[in-house]
């Protein structure tokens, strides 16, 4: 979280470089993922991060201005140099918060992280609700998976007209499904002594002072690095 | 026999105004029993389990635990009591790790810190699954669910412990799981209601039996009696336990002596054929 901070603060290409790469290090290096699914997770923000970063480099004119220019409908779509390389350096940015945010992502199990948040003295209702979202996500996942298999066995998904028809019938069967399930949830709660307030025991989490160490020289290197590179 | 810690007198319950799906349930148990609860689906099991937990209030009839009337006051003191599992696992589960999920009852009863440990740590043995206590539940299999499931009960240490359908969706090596632990708990004198389809289960375990049909117990009894007594079974639409028929064939025939000693599994069948060889 700190280190998303660090990144937009530091705003330099050069810090942002670095915690791309240490950041794919900590979590393919260290947190053992393998780099092809680290990259096909990273594809979904690059993508947006590069149409994104198009809006910003690319601007409209009247005139034929700027380095390179398109004639378009009555007008020049141009791009200067300066404007690639401001995209290029925004894009780098962008994408050193991703892999910052990445690597909490991939490393921390969710319920340490709502544990954390509940810690922090972030207000119950938005813990709880994490709790149940996240949980109720992979529920709604694999209950519309198990009705598109059987919508595809019965040749639901044959053309364009079918698979409009099927995309709706499901649609609307699981919003009714999930309305059921919240019912059957809510008695199995109350059945176990629900009183209005969502209590899980949590780990006793001591920090490793190893790890508070490690944060720290590798936080205090990339200041340093940042007042060298300036 | 001393007093029931679970008495019911003349329940009433519907779920919409039109039909009832129950119609008068009266009955005692006693601690320590095993009972099955058998019937068709939608002879109003899970609804009578429901009521019995108070998760649901029934519109007439009253509920006695250990003597005392429940009103709406003393309901905690009957969930703490009295557990469910759930027939479906998925709809049970609610945290985002089996440690966090096991300890959600025990927290429930505001017990202090050490005591949810001792309790979270002691289910997910007797269950087995102290090694996936990080693992978040979407990442389990059907069996390890039911057996997360089932932990989440344990935990609370009830004294009755109701499972709905527990043998559904089970491969054979979770169902012989599922018995020994039934076994283990039924040691320790805990009170044991299952609901069932599964007749040769039935008939194999249970002490006692609670037949369903629309809404009314019909049979209550031992299992040899009920399932002896064709007008329950047909009316029950019940399948017969094929331990039963085998015997009655064996005797119809005159392979075997009719001495009343009926087997109830395959081991006791065994010695009793051992035993005899021919008449």
């Amino acid at each position: 979280m700190c280190l998303l901070l660090f990144c937009i603060l530091a705003d330099h290409p050069a810090v942002s470089c670095v915690i791309i790469l240490t950041a794919a290090w900590i979590t393919v290096g260290m947190g053992g993922l393998s780099l092809r699914r680290y990259l096909s997770v990273l594809t979904i923000p690059i993508t947006f991060i590069l149409l994104g970063s198009a809006a910003v480099a690319i601007d409209f004119s009247g005139q034929p201005v700027g380095d390179f220019n398109l004639y378009l409908f009555g007008g020049y779509l141009y791009l200067t140099g300066e404007s690639l390389l401001k995209t290029l350096f925004l894009i780098l940015k962008a994408f050193g918060a991703v892999s910052a945010m990445f690597i909490m992502t991939l490393s921390t199990p969710s319920h340490e992280l709502f544990s954390v948040l509940r810690k922090a003295h972030c207000p119950s209702l938005i813990v709880e609700l994490m709790h149940m979202i996240y949980r109720y996500i992979f529920i709604l996942m694999e209950v519309q998976r198990n009705m598109r298999i059987s919508a595809e066995s019965r040749l639901g998904f044959r053309d364009f007209r079918t698979s409009c028809y099927s995309f709706g019938q499901i649609a609307g069967n699981l919003f009714i499904v999930a309305l059921k399930k919240a019912n059957a949830y809510y008695d199995a709660m109350e059945a176990r002594c629900y009183d209005g307030t969502f209590a899980f025991l949590e780990e006793e989490y001591r920090a490793n002072p190893r790890h508070l160490i490690a944060a720290g020289i590798y936080f205090a290197a990339l200041s340093i690095f940042r007042i060298v590179v300036r | 026999m001393n007093e029931p810690i679970l008495q019911v007198n003349d329940l009433h319950y519907s779920y919409d105004d039109t039909q009832a799906a129950l119609k008068g349930i009266s009955v005692s148990i006693y601690p320590g029993e095993r009972i099955a609860v058998i019937g068709s689906n939608g002879a109003g099991k899970s609804t009578f389990f429901l009521n019995i937990n108070g998760v649901l209030s029934p519109e007439q009839g009253e509920i006695f635990y250990h003597g005392t009337k429940i009103t709406k006051k003393s309901l905690p003191q009957l969930r703490k009591n009295i557990g469910i599992v759930f027939q479906d696992a998925d709809n049970q589960i609610i945290a985002s790790s089996v440690k966090a999920e096991v300890s959600f009852g025990p927290m429930n009863l505001k017990l202090p810190r050490e005591e949810v440990v001792r309790r979270v740590n002691m289910a997910m043995e007797y269950m087995n699954i102290t090694e996936y206590g990080d693992r978040p539940p979407h990442y389990l299999s059907g069996g390890e669910k039911k057996r997360v499931a089932i932990a989440d009960i344990i935990a609370m240490e009830p004294d009755v412990i109701i499972f709905d359908e527990p043998t559904a969706a089970l491969d054979p090596l979770n169902a012989a799981m599922l018995e020994e632990v039934l076994e283990k708990l039924s040691a320790e004198q805990k009170t044991l209601l299952i609901s069932t389809h599964d007749v040769d289960f039935a008939y194999r375990w249970a002490k006692r039996v609670l037949v369903f049909c629309d809404g009314q117990i019909i049979a209550d009894g031992t299992p040899l009696s009920v399932f002896q007594n064709d007008e329950v079974v047909k009316k029950a639409s019940l399948a017969r336990p094929m331990m039963l028929d085998v015997y009655q064939e064996l005797v119809g025939s005159g392979l075997l002596a009719d001495e009343g000693v009926y087997p109830r599994d395959m081991r006791e069948f065994r010695e009793l054929v051992g035993k005899r060889g021919r008449p």
